[in-house]
């Protein structure tokens, strides 16, 4: 190829870069201001269920809503043992109009038909700007269909208290030397266990949040493996060496006192955020789930309130680069595709399918954004930008839960001395069940 | 009252009825409100009964199916869980409620039910295990009260639904045991719900929500926010812990209503009841305050009605008032004119009167000082006595004047009360005896000798009263009698009780209230010839009014008259007043003569009037102070003098011909070309009615005297204002040389040759009081009715034998000196 050719073919390429990019720009522009489809005396009732005993960033949303369409009403219902009633909810006498589901409900043989109802979102007649979705979250199917609209993200890492870090002169660490050269020096300075969490074998436990995303790293570099792991072959154990070495290492230096989490933190989640508020812990392992109850007891901490402290979520550096971010869903909608009320579902979908609308979801809630635009919530700033290639989204695995329950529970036995690494490859797919 | 005051009270009447308005439109609106309010809650516990009937029919059903499975039991035939439930199948009605029954025994919290799952229609199995909804519950005893879960998801199809729950006993087919299971009726929520569609008609933003103790709710509101009830309040309502623990347990204790915070942070209403048979059940309706408040567009409309009403009756008043004030301006304007034509006329007569009595007055004192002639002197004293009568008319029309204007001062000094009593008797007993009346005096001999008042007013006052009984009283006597007795609220005060009694006309009671009226006079037709204006009884009570006192009469028509009063005095002196005659004689020994008060030889007075005989009389009055005094009869001539010589005082008329004082002292003031810039100037005029004092001190002149002169004012007011080192004080020795100096013996001059006569006369006549006669016959008619104490003939002349030889001087007048004859005189006065 001449010189002139490749000039021609490389300045063509950016143009539709740069035209791409203003196009993107554009198209979340639009979306910023929804434009009612309907007449806004347009009558309607729609019902949503979940999970969530309490949704209040969707009852915000649902008010801003009603400024456009004030005539109906949406009311969100919890629904009881959620994974056993929802597709009887959806072939039952009041099925929803939007429901629920989570990532891992997906395969699941019992929940098949939560699937096979959901109305098929980037139909291009909806006209939902699922674009503005993150392409990590955005759960297309085999098909290329997409079913599902995230609500939230989620992933693992740590809440930092950026007061102790400036107080002591510190840069938050962002690769594993970093970190325990930090711990170092704030043992140094009089915190005894500079790094703490819950010493749990649940998600959003000490071992699940430090070295799962770099084991799903190490799954994402090696797909073959992904079905070893899947059906617990003791072999793919293997993959979990590095992360769970490093795990040990981590124990091992000094920077997390295991025993001293284990007595003060009662559970993985009311207990993380209470003892961090307490004001004395620099880093708290944790899950996105957790930090999303910051907000609330803010105010139910004495401590936190006499004291108040910024603080921010980092991935936690358990690489030698740096850290992985895992970019994980947390909840999706689907639209029932046998609703009475699809139009207005529908509607409202649209209407939700926006970086400002779920932007402002996920900011009240305190999760992830599933959108492109980090800057709602400055607790999350850090993840904005953050490096394409140690970022493990939902799409780069398919680590099923039989995989993850296993990971957890060698992780936990690591860290607690129960098990040497070694030990739990060995013993990978027996693990959990013991 | 000002135009602005006016408007401000308006504006105020105005806005205070507007704020009645709204006042009253909010007190209506409230007292709305508060039935809006009550009928809101009211509706809320009709709800409730609606509600807890329904929900005690559901639970009924649900004792109805356990009655008759446990009953089964208790005849010893238990139904096994398949028959329960086919028994059930066929007792409900309703397609959409299903029945349950697991066992509780195991806590398997398993077994089935009568509708299949929505999923598998041939799937009638049912577990409770993962579904926490009995909790709370007692489930192993639930029976005799309605027991009910809260809102749950039905494991079968997804409902959201209500759980009515019983005890029944059931065979266990496997075992043949008899089990204990928990028998649910299943109602979906929204069965429920569309019990409560009939408060729309009333209500159409009325939402109602069914909580539970928590506050976690069986029916939610579409308003309210949150899984929990108490949650929303807390996060939209912030309140401290004690407050908002109060307001939970206000929620779940009782039935009423409150104002709270939505979620928009908009004013709203909840009505709150516990649901009736249940335990821990509570209603609250939710609505929009704005909704219950009572709609206030008429009140408004009327209030801009009312408004605009007002603001336009506020400038139609405003306009009447206008016209009303322009009318009395006019008036006003009118009777000020009258009062400036009044105050004009009587500036006028005063000034007019007062002038020629100033000659007149001003003249006869002199005639009264250096005459010695009786009869001339009896002249004189009557016409001072006419002068001083309408001097009297002149000051009573000017008093009145000045107690119409408010001018009008009591000025108290101490007095002497036996001078005072002298010239009242005075006064009053040489009239009595003209008219031929007997005057009796009847003086309280304790009264104190001095005292502190105004001596004038009350003066002026008993005149009144004395003059008038004379005046009216034709025959018979005037009686005047006064005493005094001490003050008991006062210890240096006396009351004076003073009366007068005449046998005179009398007065018919009916005429009694015109006694004190101004220009009123009695029977004035009777009394034509009676001198007086009918201002004196008047004036005379105003002045008692100031001092404290007032009249008291007593009359019979006819026979005569009492006037009488009581005045307070100060005493300065309490020694007794004693028997008036001896008094009287006391007081004339002791009174002073007339003499003159000062001398000032080197004072220089300028005096300035247009006539010539009030300039004469000016400077005889002033004669003996010896003070130098130049005249001017013009302003233009005061000006020339006032620039050229040096005055110590200057007296300036007010009324003159072409340039009058005002002008003239104006003239004065803006001179600097004056050797008399700070040369007092008093104004000398006959103008002596109210205000003129203030207008000729604003006019710039330093003092005020009025004529006729009062000498002794005049010298009074020319000590206080002369320089003090050109006053000499007049003494005893001085006195006896003047008095010496002023005895004129009378010498009678007998000559044929009147040049001889003229010559002699006008030797003599500088010290002595030379009468010429030509004759002898001349001398002795001169001599039968006058007294001669030196009688100078020519030797040649004989000397009758009436003649007193022992005055006689002969001498040869044709030859003698001057010198000789005035030495011989003065040598045989000498002897």
């Amino acid at each position: 190829m001449s010189e002139r050719v490749k000039k021609i073919v490389s300045t063509a390429l950016v143009v539709m870069l740069v035209l791409g990019v203003a196009g993107c720009g554009q198209g979340s522009n639009g979306s910023k201001e929804f434009a009612p489809k309907y007449s806004s005396d347009t009558e309607y009732k729609l019902s949503i269920v979940g999970t969530y005993s309490n949704f209040e960033s969707l009852e915000s949303a649902l008010e801003r809503f009603y400024e456009h369409y004030p005539k109906g009403e949406i009311q969100y219902t919890y629904l009881d043992d959620y994974s056993n009633t929802i597709e009887q909810a959806l072939a039952g006498q009041e099925p929803p109009d939007i429901y629920f589901v989570k990532p891992w409900m997906y395969g699941d043989a019992q929940l098949g038909s939560v699937f096979d109802s959901a109305e098929v979102l980037s139909d291009p007649e909806l006209k939902i700007d699922l674009d503005c979705i993150r392409p990590g979250v955005r759960w297309e199917m085999n098909n290329g269909e997409i079913l599902t609209l995230p609500i939230f993200a989620t992933s693992y890492g740590m809440l930092v208290n950026m007061d102790i870090f400036e107080k002591e002169n510190l840069k938050v660490p962002k690769t594993f030397e970093e970190l325990k050269q930090a711990c170092e020096k704030l043992k140094a300075a009089g915190y005894d266990s500079p790094v703490m969490g819950a010493n749990t074998n649940t998600t959003p436990g000490i071992g699940y949040a430090f070295a799962y995303p770099m084991f799903a790293k190490a799954v994402k570099d090696d797909r073959s493996i992904e079905n070893d792991l899947n059906n617990l072959v003791p072999s793919a154990g293997e993959t979990m060496r590095e992360s769970l070495t490093r795990l040990k290492e981590f124990v091992d230096s000094g920077c997390i006192d295991v025993d001293k989490c284990a007595a003060e933190i009662e559970d993985d989640y009311n207990a993380v955020i209470m003892r961090f508020f307490e004001g004395d812990v620099p880093m708290m392992l944790c899950s996105g789930d957790v930090v999303s109850g910051t907000k609330k007891r803010e105010s139910k901490s004495e401590a936190f309130t006499e004291n108040p402290f910024k603080y921010d979520f980092y991935v936690a550096p358990s690489g030698d680069k740096g850290g992985y971010y895992m970019d994980s869903m947390s909840i999706l909608f689907c639209v029932n595709k046998n609703s009475e009320n699809l139009d207005m579902t529908n509607e409202f979908i649209r209407f939700l399918t926006s970086e400002k609308e779920l932007g402002l979801m996920a900011q009240e809630k305190r999760l992830i954004t599933p959108t492109k635009d980090y800057s709602l919530d400055e607790v999350y700033a850090s993840l904005s930008g953050f490096p394409e290639d140690r970022t493990i989204n939902f799409s780069d695995t398919e680590i099923l839960d039989t995989a993850v329950k296993e990971f957890r529970a060698a992780a936990y036995a690591v860290i607690n001395g129960k098990m040497t690494v070694d030990e739990a490859v060995a013993g990978y797919g027996t693990i959990s069940g013991k | 009252m000002k135009k602005r005051y006016i408007i401000i009270i308006n504006t105020l009447i105005v806005g205070l009825i507007l704020f009645i308005i709204v006042k009253y439109a909010n007190d209506r609106a409230a007292e709305s409100n508060h039935a809006s309010i009550a009928s809101f809650e009211k509706m809320t516990t009709t709800t409730e009964q609606i509600i807890a009937n329904y929900l005690e029919d559901e639970q009924h059903l649900c004792d109805i199916w356990s009655n008759y499975i446990n009953r089964s039991a208790e005849a010893g035939t238990p139904m096994t869980i398949d028959e329960a439930i086919s028994y059930i199948r066929k007792a409900k009605i309703s397609p959409e409620i299903s029945g349950h029954l697991i066992y509780i025994d195991d806590g398997s919290m398993a077994g089935i039910s009568t509708t299949p799952s929505t999923t598998d229609i041939s799937d009638y199995s049912v577990k409770y295990s993962h579904i926490s909804i009995f909790d709370n519950l007692e489930i192993s005893n639930v029976n005799g009260v309605v027991n009910l879960t809260r809102a749950y998801t039905n494991p079968l199809n997804g409902v959201q639904s209500i759980a009515f729950l019983n005890n029944v006993k059931v065979l266990d087919s496997e075992t043949g045991a008899l089990r204990e299971g928990l028998l649910i009726r299943v109602v979906p929520v929204s069965r429920l719900e569309q019990k409560l569609v009939f408060l729309k008609g009333e209500y159409e933003n009325v939402e109602i929500s069914i909580i539970d103790w928590d506050g976690d709710y069986m029916i939610h509101g579409k308003s309210l926010k949150n899984s929990n009830f108490f949650e929303y309040f807390k996060s939209y309502n912030p309140m401290t812990t004690q407050e908002y623990n109060k307001v939970v347990d206000t929620i779940r204790t009782g039935i009423g209503s409150m104002h709270i915070r939505n979620s928009k942070k908009e004013d709203s209403v909840i009505a709150y009841t516990p649901l009736s048979g249940l335990d821990s059940w509570f209603l609250v309706a939710y609505i929009p305050a704005e909704e219950l408040s009572a709609n206030r567009s008429i009140d408004w409309i009327l209030l801009g009605i009312v408004s605009a009403g007002l603001i336009i009756l506020l400038h139609f008043n405003i306009f009447i008032l206008i016209s009303f004030n322009r009318e009395l301006s006019v008036a006003a304007e009118a009777a000020n004119q009258a009062n400036e034509a009044k105050s004009h006329f009587l500036s006028t007569m005063s000034h007019d009167i007062r002038t020629p009595m100033n000659a007149i007055i001003g003249m006869n004192e002199m005639i009264l000082r250096d005459s010695h002639e009786d009869s001339t002197l009896m002249y004189a004293e009557s016409i001072r006595t006419a002068g001083n009568t309408l001097l009297g008319i002149i000051n009573d029309i000017l008093d009145f004047s000045k107690i119409e204007a408010g001018k009008m001062e009591i000025i108290n000094v101490d007095y002497n009360f036996v001078s005072l009593l002298n010239d009242l008797v005075n006064m009053v007993q040489r009239k009595a005896e003209e008219k031929g009346l007997t005057f009796e005096l009847d003086v309280d001999r304790n009264i104190p000798r001095i005292m502190h008042g105004d001596e004038i007013r009350i003066k002026q006052v008993i005149t009144n009263i004395l003059s008038n009984a004379v005046k009216y009283t034709k025959e018979g006597s005037v009686i005047f009698s006064i005493s005094s007795s001490k003050c008991e609220d006062s210890e240096d005060h006396v009351i004076l009780h003073v009366s007068v009694k005449d046998t005179g006309i009398g007065i018919k009671k009916e005429d009694l209230d015109k006694l004190f009226v101004a220009f009123e006079r009695i029977e004035e037709k009777k009394n034509r010839n009676i001198e007086g204006t009918g201002l004196g009884m008047a004036i005379a009570q105003s002045f008692l009014n100031m001092m404290g006192s007032k009249f008291q009469v007593e009359s019979e028509y006819g026979k005569g008259s009492v006037f009488s009063f009581d005045l307070k005095q100060k005493v300065v002196k309490w020694e007794p007043l004693g028997e008036f005659d001896a008094a009287f004689k006391r007081f004339l020994s002791e009174r002073k003569q007339y003499r003159v008060k000062f001398y000032a030889p080197k004072a220089r007075i300028l005096v300035v009037d247009d006539t010539e005989i009030n300039l004469k009389v000016f400077v005889s009055l002033l004669s003996k102070t010896k003070m130098q005094i130049e005249t001017a009869d013009s302003g233009d001539a005061c000006i020339v003098l006032f620039k050229r010589n040096l005055y110590d005082v200057i007296f300036l008329d007010h009324m003159m011909p072409d340039k009058d004082g005002i002008e003239t002292i104006k003239e004065m003031k803006a001179c600097r070309d004056t050797p008399n810039q700070k040369t007092p100037v008093i104004c000398l005029t006959a103008n002596a009615v109210s205000g003129m004092r203030e207008m000729y001190i604003n006019a710039g002149f330093d003092d005020y005297l009025t004529k006729p002169i009062d000498t002794s004012r005049l010298e009074s007011m020319l000590l206080m204002y002369l320089p003090p080192d050109l006053v000499e004080q007049v003494t005893d020795t001085t006195i006896e040389e003047e008095k010496k100096a002023e005895i004129k013996h009378t010498v009678l001059v007998i000559d044929k040759d009147v040049t001889v006569l003229r010559q002699v006369k006008e030797w003599l006549d500088d010290s002595d009081n030379v009468v010429v006669v030509k004759s002898e016959e001349q001398a002795l008619a001169y001599l039968k009715k006058h007294e001669a104490e030196l009688i100078l003939m020519d030797f040649e002349s004989t000397s009758p034998n009436e003649f007193d030889e022992s005055k006689i001087i002969r001498s040869h007048f044709r030859e003698i000196s001057r010198d000789e004859i005035t030495s011989q005189v003065k040598e045989f006065f000498d002897k």
